[in-house]
């Protein structure tokens, strides 16, 4: 991919904060076991052993000051210049959703939206996004109501693990706001940096198809602004 | 059983969770104080450590602690009994116990600081010195540790024999093939690295999040190595991000984060870098297949012969059973010898990868069956159907509802076979060269210990309880259904829990066994719930089932318990818990497997793939662009998630046929492809469009259910159609995977 493919994407900081206020700014929480029936589930798995919320982690004297926006809302950290970008998502703020398989910009699990493009979070140092608008898949559905892409998965079965699941989420929301997805090979060829080891590719195509023709609520609001 | 949701292609129950990054893989578990691991590995592959300098790591900014041989606690070596529901070991050693080195990638040292980032930078500075030694990598290198194991993990024979396989080798009468399969060293990635939490309650209570295919193993193990019974260690893993093998053993890392845990008195948490997975998890051994065939003109074989040659590690024994899982089940010949070898190098201990044995097994005897049919100038499919199996090979025994020739008639069908044209190279599209390959694929119906706990509550909801696992199988949301079904209860109101070690006992998810094990178990524990109704029913005056023998009382409908001889006479759940007071009952249930005598059956499942393959002659690249699968596995519980079972295990298969292949460095030992990005697993441009379906009967002697688990016979039998389509496409017979396009350059 070259950076010209990206030239109609960049939105403007504005289009995009006004999207952001649309989206809310409940979404910075980790929907934790959303499920009702999972409730259960949460409490066998987490009883007496973990907090949802992390202890302060400690960044040393050489840490840097970086503000960004994440899902709507601003957060403004103390990091280890060392932190990726991942790292202080999953690591940081307890938002867990963005995975990690590679850490070397290899498979994609930990692609998120940054100012409306798809990048690998783990190739990008925290501390290089100030002023950054980042959207992770905890920032997609609203509310209780799922992004089409996210309800396209579900229908048709377009993952197992669910380990590529959030990167493959947020890489088909900008493949079909870069309009990648005009047949299934163009598809393929643009979904081929996230890697899916269970194998659900063909789940993964026919989600997309049935996604592109759907309103896309956040980004395509915000891209469509671009002229 | 009124049948209402098994056979539905209900969505995943967890579906949601997973698609707004709602659940919580093991990594993800962060507890207050949390403090972080990061690993040191071997250089080289074989000698001793002679030097360890610490001393700049732990002066680095937030280390806690640096462990290595000199000063890691010892811990007791674990003997699991995985027979009666203990854990696995396929390294059968305690990490850091020594200063010997038999492998490359082996954990000299672990760092804890209060960061990862501090860490991983603390253990770039521990510097290890080696007496390094040349290490030993392949079968030449290896001989004099050559052996003939009788037996492989599971207490399978591993070396068969019936007939006289020399004398129809030898029979000029008869037309032969004799060719030697190869496959390289492959690597499972998931794309979860594996990783452990691990923190301790005081001195004695230990809990462990761990990616594991099996909470109960790990209890066990980690309980052993550190002194302790099962009930102090707890285990909890509620999603796997992908297994596919290489997390069910216990492997050095879990052991080595409550380790640091204890040490440090604090929580301690250790993922694996992509690049420890290539040592540290497991992998499936390189395989060396000598096959051959005699067959009389008229496609029936005479004679099998499948030598197979494998490696191990010097950490403990496994086989890959390619010989005795596929030649020793698959066709009808009156004579059959199959030998597994074994050697042992200085390369990680391998591991049960996605169909063990079978995998490789069907890769080496599908082809030579594809050369035979060239040889016979007879068709593929017509070749098996002439050495279709109705026995079993070596048991003499039926075959429980096999439905193979209706998957091959379906197939065919489905990929238009009937159009295919017979030589290499005869089938065009455009430039492409086009090819048309079959193959066969089979696995066991494996069956192992279960028990499992249902809890009907007053208001209608039901809980449902078995320490399995969801690897991405749809564990949650079949047993869910089945839960549902046998239960009689709405699928909305029943919560099945997996995935800890609180649970009620579940075995590993492998072997393609969850589903007829704990899904029978499910089904004894609802009986059980509803005997309990019955009852309370039967001894309340006020039911309408008063009075009425126990035995004539049975589910009628959702919710509703009646009488079988008199229909009209019904009781709800919710009215018998109402009247008799009680907020809920609970039925329980415990599965063995096998009765005293052996069933008079031999349960198997077995199936067909139908691929077709482009290749451009110039650039010869192969691309998949169509795949027809189809599978007899029983009772389909949910026909979505099945497919993508198959679907996953086919493009698994791709993978292997055209890109996977772990490479040592020889002079070192190391993973030279040690990375995503060296280590090729399909992408989705690869992936063809993947047609699968199911064909044949409930198995009802395997299970009352009447399934069969299918989880790994999808990927069996992938890698040789896709092969055997690339001879028809080319008329180049590679024979060591994977197939790049440099085998096929003339
Ligand atoms: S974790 Fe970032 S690309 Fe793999
Ligand atoms: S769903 Fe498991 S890796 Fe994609």
């Amino acid at each position: 991919m070259t950076d010209s493919d990206f030239q109609s994407l960049p939105p403007t900081r504005r289009d995009f904060l006004r999207q952001l206020a649309a989206a809310g700014a409940a979404v910075t929480l980790a929907p934790y076991f959303l499920a009702p029936s999972f409730a259960e589930a949460r409490e066998t798995a987490a009883a007496g052993a973990m907090e949802t919320a992390l202890s302060p982690v400690p960044a040393g004297p050489e840490a840097v000051d970086v503000t960004l926006t994440i899902n709507g809302a601003k957060q403004t950290l103390k990091l280890d210049p060392r932190v990726s970008l991942l790292d202080a998502l999953r690591e940081r703020l307890n938002l867990t959703g963005s995975k990690k398989g590679c850490d070397h910009g290899q498979c994609g699990a930990c692609t998120v939206l940054v100012n409306g493009r798809r990048i690998n979070s783990c190739l990008s140092l925290a501390v290089t996004h100030e002023g950054d608008e980042v959207i992770t898949i905890e920032g997609l559905a609203q509310g209780n109501e799922l992004h089409p892409v996210q309800s396209a998965f579900i229908k048709h079965d377009g993952f197992q693990c669910g380990y590529c699941t959030p990167g493959q989420i947020c890489s088909a929301v900008a493949c079909i706001a870069e309009g990648h997805t005009k047949h299934d090979d163009e598809i393929r060829e643009w979904m081929s940096g996230n890697l899916c080891r269970c194998g659900a590719y063909p789940n993964i195509v026919a989600a997309i198809n049935e996604a592109k023709g759907q309103p896309q609520p956040a980004l395509k609001r915000q891209l469509s602004s671009v002229s | 059983m009124t049948n209402t949701l098994v056979g539905k292609p209900v969505d995943r129950v967890d579906g949601r969770l997973k698609v707004t990054g709602g659940a919580r893989y093991s990594a993800e578990f962060n507890a207050a104080g949390l403090l972080h691991a990061a690993l040191v590995l071997s250089t080289v592959s074989k000698g001793k450590i002679t030097a360890i300098d610490t001393a700049a790591a732990e002066a680095a900014p937030g280390v806690r602690s640096v462990l290595t041989h000199r000063n890691a606690p010892k811990l007791k070596e674990p003997k699991p009994d995985f027979a009666n529901g203990g854990g696995i070991r396929n390294e059968e050693r305690i990490p850091l116990s020594d200063d010997k080195i038999g492998y490359g990638g082996q954990y000299v040292a672990l760092v804890v600081a209060d960061t990862f980032e501090r860490a991983a930078h603390a253990a770039s500075l521990v510097r290890v010195s080696y007496a390094a030694e040349p290490p030993e990598l392949n079968k030449e290198q290896a001989s004099a540790t050559k052996r003939k194991p009788k037996e492989n993990d599971q207490g399978e024979k591993t070396q068969l024999k019936k007939g006289d396989v020399a004398a129809a080798l030898a029979d000029a009468s008869l037309v032969k093939i004799e060719a030697t399969y190869e496959t390289p060293t492959e690597t499972h990635n998931p794309m979860e690295p594996s990783a452990t939490v691990a923190m301790w309650e005081g001195e004695d209570r230990l809990v462990v999040f761990d990616a594991t295919q099996y909470v109960k193993g790990t209890q066990d193990v980690v309980a052993q190595a550190f002194g302790l019974q099962r009930a102090q260690v707890r285990v909890i893993c509620p999603f796997v991000g992908g297994g596919f093998g290489c997390k069910g053993a216990v492997w050095p890392h879990t052991i080595l984060a409550a380790m640091a845990a204890k040490v440090v008195k604090a929580p301690v948490k250790l993922s694996l870098s992509r690049h420890a997975m290539f040592s540290g998890t497991g992998h499936r051994t390189p395989t060396t297949q000598k096959v051959a065939l005699a067959a009389s003109r008229d496609g029936k074989l005479h004679a099998i012969r499948h030598h197979v040659e494998t490696l191990m590690s010097p950490f403990g024994e496994f086989v890959e059973t390619c010989g005795a899982r596929s030649t020793g089940v698959m066709y009808a010949s009156p004579a059959i010898e199959v030998e597994e070898t074994l050697y042992e190098v200085n390369v990680a201990p391998p591991t049960f990868m996605r169909a063990p044995g079978e995998c490789p097994g069907t890769y080496a005897l599908e082809c030579a069956l594809d050369e035979l049919s060239y040889a016979l100038k007879m068709d593929p499919v017509a070749l098996r159907l002439a050495n279709h199996a109705d026995n079993h090979p070596f048991k003499n025994k039926p075959f429980s509802a096999k439905h193979l020739k209706e998957a091959y008639a379906l197939g065919a069908e489905k990929f238009g076979w009937s159009r295919r044209k017979p030589e290499p190279r005869a089938m065009r599209d455009g430039p492409l060269l086009v090819g048309w390959g079959m193959a066969t694929a089979t696995y066991p119906g494996y069956k192992m210990n279960a028990e499992a706990k249902a809890r009907l509550n007053a208001d209608g909801t039901a809980r449902v309880q078995c320490a399995t696992h969801d690897l991405g199988t749809g564990a949650y949301t079949i047993f869910t259904q089945i839960s549902a079904q046998t239960l009689g209860v709405p699928l909305e109101k029943v919560t099945f829990e997996l995935g800890s070690s609180d649970l009620p006992f579940g075995p590993v998810a492998g072997g393609s066994n969850s589903t007829a094990t704990v899904g029978s178990a499910i089904y004894d524990a609802a009986q059980d719930l509803h005997n309990q109704l019955i009852a309370l029913a039967v001894l309340d005056p006020q039911s309408p089932l008063r009075g009425l023998n126990p035995g004539d009382v049975a589910l009628a409908a959702p919710g509703q318990l009646g009488s079988k001889s008199q229909p009209a006479k019904t009781d709800s759940f919710a009215e018998i818990l109402r009247r008799a007071g009680k907020e809920f009952v609970e039925g329980e249930a415990r599965m063995k497997p096998e009765s005293k005598e052996a069933p008079p059956f031999e349960f198997q499942s077995f199936g067909a793939h139908f691929v077709e393959v482009k290749i451009d002659p110039a650039v010869p690249r192969v691309q998949v662009s169509r795949v027809v699968s189809v599978m007899n596995c029983g009772q389909i519980i949910n026909p979505k998630t099945a497919r993508s079972q198959v679907l996953g295990g086919v493009i698994m298969g791709i993978g292997m046929a055209l890109e996977e292949e772990t490479v040592y460095d020889p002079p070192t030992g190391l993973p030279v492809t040690r990375n995503l990005a060296d280590y090729h697993v399909p992408v989705n441009a690869d992936a063809p469009s993947v047609e699968a379906y199911f064909v044949g009967e409930p198995d009802y002697h395997f299970n009352p259910l009447g399934a069969r688990g299918l989880g790994e016979i999808g990927i069996t039998g992938a890698a040789a159609a896709v092969a055997n389509a690339v001879f028809h496409a080319t008329g180049q017979r590679v024979r060591d995977l994977p197939i790049t396009p440099d085998k096929l350059l003339i």
